[in-house]
């Protein structure tokens, strides 16, 4: 967030070739990641001393509270709000690359209506409100439901505005049973409407491990995916003359995106605003060539989610308000803005 | 094939494949209230509805059918047709499937405005919710307005200002009590419950108002779905009508709020439905309104035929109208069309 304006005034201050633009983007936004970091392990309703943040990473002391307080609650925070805006934007990167729609984000594979129905069953049959009880179920879910958007979606011809309408269509279906069970069950709905907000709040080390293969995994495939995205971006049979193979290129996005909005999903309940908006910004600096975007938006939303994080820690939002909520209040205007200043009338 | 009628000076287009789809649609609706007449908590047979219709029956069942059913009929057709069209409208004109009025802000203002009301006035939910949303409708007019209104930039922007509402959205219900969010949870979905024949008088009077103007756009739409410089070249005055357009369409679905709450789907899905019904290339206004008028009508009925449990009309409408448009897809892709 911090990093963006200041990047975009680089821009148009230095005049500098794209390549540099991209390199200077990812740089200072890893540099704004690794300034924010002691500012989230010590910001907060306890605030903690940088030397005390220190000796609570080298020489972890069960007894000293400073240290439970970095270790136990602010790391796990930290590392889960880089790995979720990572995750979403990259997803999102991939997702308006693949379907060639500025509108497509990763909910629209189907994944968030999916795992979310997944919970809320879980609450509402079983009882159960710990997410780290709810997770396989959320991942199930949302599986489930892109495997039903990319099978309808790739039906016969298979063309990208088939493939939004299809998961615009399962993703209305899934939030509409959602309702439904939230206006049958009071309870339900007390423990859910926190859940779906999306938030870092309380997340285990321990749960945070549990999903760390999963972000890898689709770490990996996202890199593998970038590089086929330049040759999808200019349509699906000029990239069969470039020897791109389309359907596999197409399934390796989706696992991709699955994996990673499942993941995150099961971390922090669904967030929207980060997959579609971020690619956005990306664009700006990327230019046209996809697996910068790719990169860059992951770099980018990372700095979002922990920007939104430590914003919603403020006593301004009750000290306590979820990331999901101000990333979008954050991000919004930022938005606006990018698109009146730099946003032609063409794709 | 298309079909040149002349009369005079004036010549219309038709298509008889879009003239059946409209006639097979009508039939549809006209089913669907007979069974809406019938169905229903309070148990009436075919000749007991006619009879209530045509005049002499037992004053109870006269009240069911004139006080209870049939205004909640016709507002749901009302809403629902006010829906569909808007929907299809800011489709074509945007040029994008996903460009619904719900994506460019005007739901978000609306239920913004709707539980800002709750919070700080305890009431007036509905005056909110039509405050809100032309606020939010006006907003992105205003912030996407440079030398015109580009597609790509009003939906951009739209997405901005819709999210940051929601988000607003999200955090009032979170600072209110248990009861009165799920309260306002049934109303943000939209709900038919308890019309009356004010609201039906004023979804009437409002579409009515505004036909001629869906009737006219449905011919200059046709040509503005081609591109902005292929308008341009046909004589349209691509800027000012857009203009036009997102004012018609924001005036059907503050109707159709007004009196159905912001019923979710049935503005996104009308549209592509009608499309594929009546044909490729038209902008099918009139079909994409019957589809609205359908499906909320059918979810309206099944909302009230569910035992036990009284859920709002909102739950429905994506249950039936999503299986439609997944159908129609597979159809479709069957058939090797291209969407």
């Amino acid at each position: 967030m911090t990093a963006t304006p200041d990047i975009l005034q680089s821009k148009t201050a230095m005049h500098a070739s794209a390549s540099d633009h991209r390199k200077l983007g990812l740089a200072l936004s890893l540099m704004a990641l690794c300034l924010l970091a002691p500012v989230a392990l010590s910001f907060g309703m306890r605030s903690v001393d940088w030397t005390q943040i220190w000796s609570a990473l080298t020489a972890y002391d069960p007894t000293n509270p400073d240290h439970v307080v970095v270790q136990v609650i602010r790391l796990p925070r930290f590392l889960s709000a880089v790995l979720a805006g990572a995750a979403l934007a990259s997803a999102g990167a991939l997702m308006q690359g693949m379907t060639r729609n500025p509108l497509a984000d990763p909910g629209l594979l189907g994944v968030n209506a999916g795992a979310s129905i997944g919970v809320v069953i879980c609450i509402w049959i079983l009882g159960v409100s710990d997410p780290a009880q709810f997770i396989w179920i959320a991942l199930g879910g949302g599986l489930a439901a892109s495997v039903l958007v990319f099978a309808l979606g790739s039906a016969g011809r298979g063309t990208p505005a088939q493939l939004i309408l299809a998961g615009a269509a399962v993703s209305a279906l899934g939030l509409a049973l959602t309702r439904g069970v939230l206006l049958i069950s009071q309870q339900t709905l007390d423990v859910y409407r926190f859940w779906v907000l999306g938030g870092f709040n309380g997340i285990e080390l321990d749960t945070l491990a549990a999903l760390l293969p999963f972000f890898a995994v689709g770490g990996i495939a996202t890199l593998f995916a970038a590089t086929t995205l330049n040759a999808l971006s200019l349509g699906n049979d000029t990239a069969r003359n470039l020897g791109v193979r389309v359907g596999l290129a197409q399934i390796l996005i989706g696992l991709a995106v699955v994996v990673l909005c499942g993941a995150t999903v099961s971390l922090a309940g669904p967030i929207t605003f980060v997959g579609l908006v971020v690619p956005h910004l990306a664009r700006k600096v990327a230019g046209s060539d996809m697996r910068w975007q790719v990169l860059l938006s992951a770099a980018f939303g990372a700095v979002l989610m922990i920007c939104a994080d430590l914003t919603g820690r403020l006593s301004l939002f009750g000290g306590n308000m979820q990331a999901g909520v101000m990333a979008a209040f954050l991000g919004g205007p930022v938005l606006i803005w990018i698109v009146r200043k730099h946003g032609g009338g063409t794709l | 094939m298309n079909r040149v009628i002349r009369i005079g000076p004036v010549s219309v287009q038709v298509s008889p494949r879009a003239g059946l789809m409209t006639l097979l649609i009508g039939l549809g609706i006209i089913f669907a209230c007979a069974i809406a007449l019938r169905a229903g908590s309070f148990p009436m047979n075919t000749q007991d509805v006619l009879a209530a219709l045509t005049g002499d029956s037992d004053p109870m069942h006269k009240i069911v059918v004139y006080d209870l059913r049939l205004p909640r009929i016709l507002t749901a057709l009302g809403a629902g047709a006010a829906f569909g069209i808007a929907g299809a409208m800011f489709q074509t004109m945007l040029r994008n499937p996903l460009a619904s009025p719900d994506i460019i802000g005007f739901n978000a203002g609306a239920s913004c405005g709707a539980l800002f009301a709750m919070v700080t006035f305890g009431g007036f939910v509905l005056l909110g919710a039509l405050i809100g949303g032309a606020l939010a409708a006006m907003l992105v007019l205003v912030l996407s307005w440079q030398n015109g209104l580009h597609p790509y930039r009003l939906i951009l922007i739209g997405i901005g200002v819709s999210l940051t509402l929601s988000a607003f959205a999200d955090l009032l219900i979170t600072r209110m009590d248990a009861l009165t969010a799920a309260d306002m949870a049934k109303w943000l979905i939209g709900t038919l419950n308890a019309r009356s024949w004010a609201d039906v008088i004023r979804v009437t009077v409002g579409l009515g108002l505004l036909l001629p103007l869906i009737i006219w756009l449905n011919f200059v739409l046709t040509r503005l779905s081609l591109s902005d410089e292929t308008a341009t070249g046909l004589g349209l005055a691509v800027s000012p009508l857009r203009l036009t357009i997102t004012a018609a369409g924001v005036a059907l679905v503050a109707l159709a709020i007004s009196v159905a709450g912001p019923l979710p789907f049935v503005a996104f899905v009308s549209g592509p439905i009608a499309r594929r019904l009546v044909g490729h290339g038209k902008p099918a206004l009139l079909a994409a309104g019957g589809i609205g008028a359908l499906v909320t009508l059918l979810a309206d009925t099944a909302s009230r035929l569910i035992p036990f449990v009284s859920l709002p009309t909102g739950v429905f409408t994506a249950i039936i109208g999503a299986p439609v448009l997944m159908w129609l897809l597979l159809v479709q892709a069957r058939k090797g069309n291209i969407i």
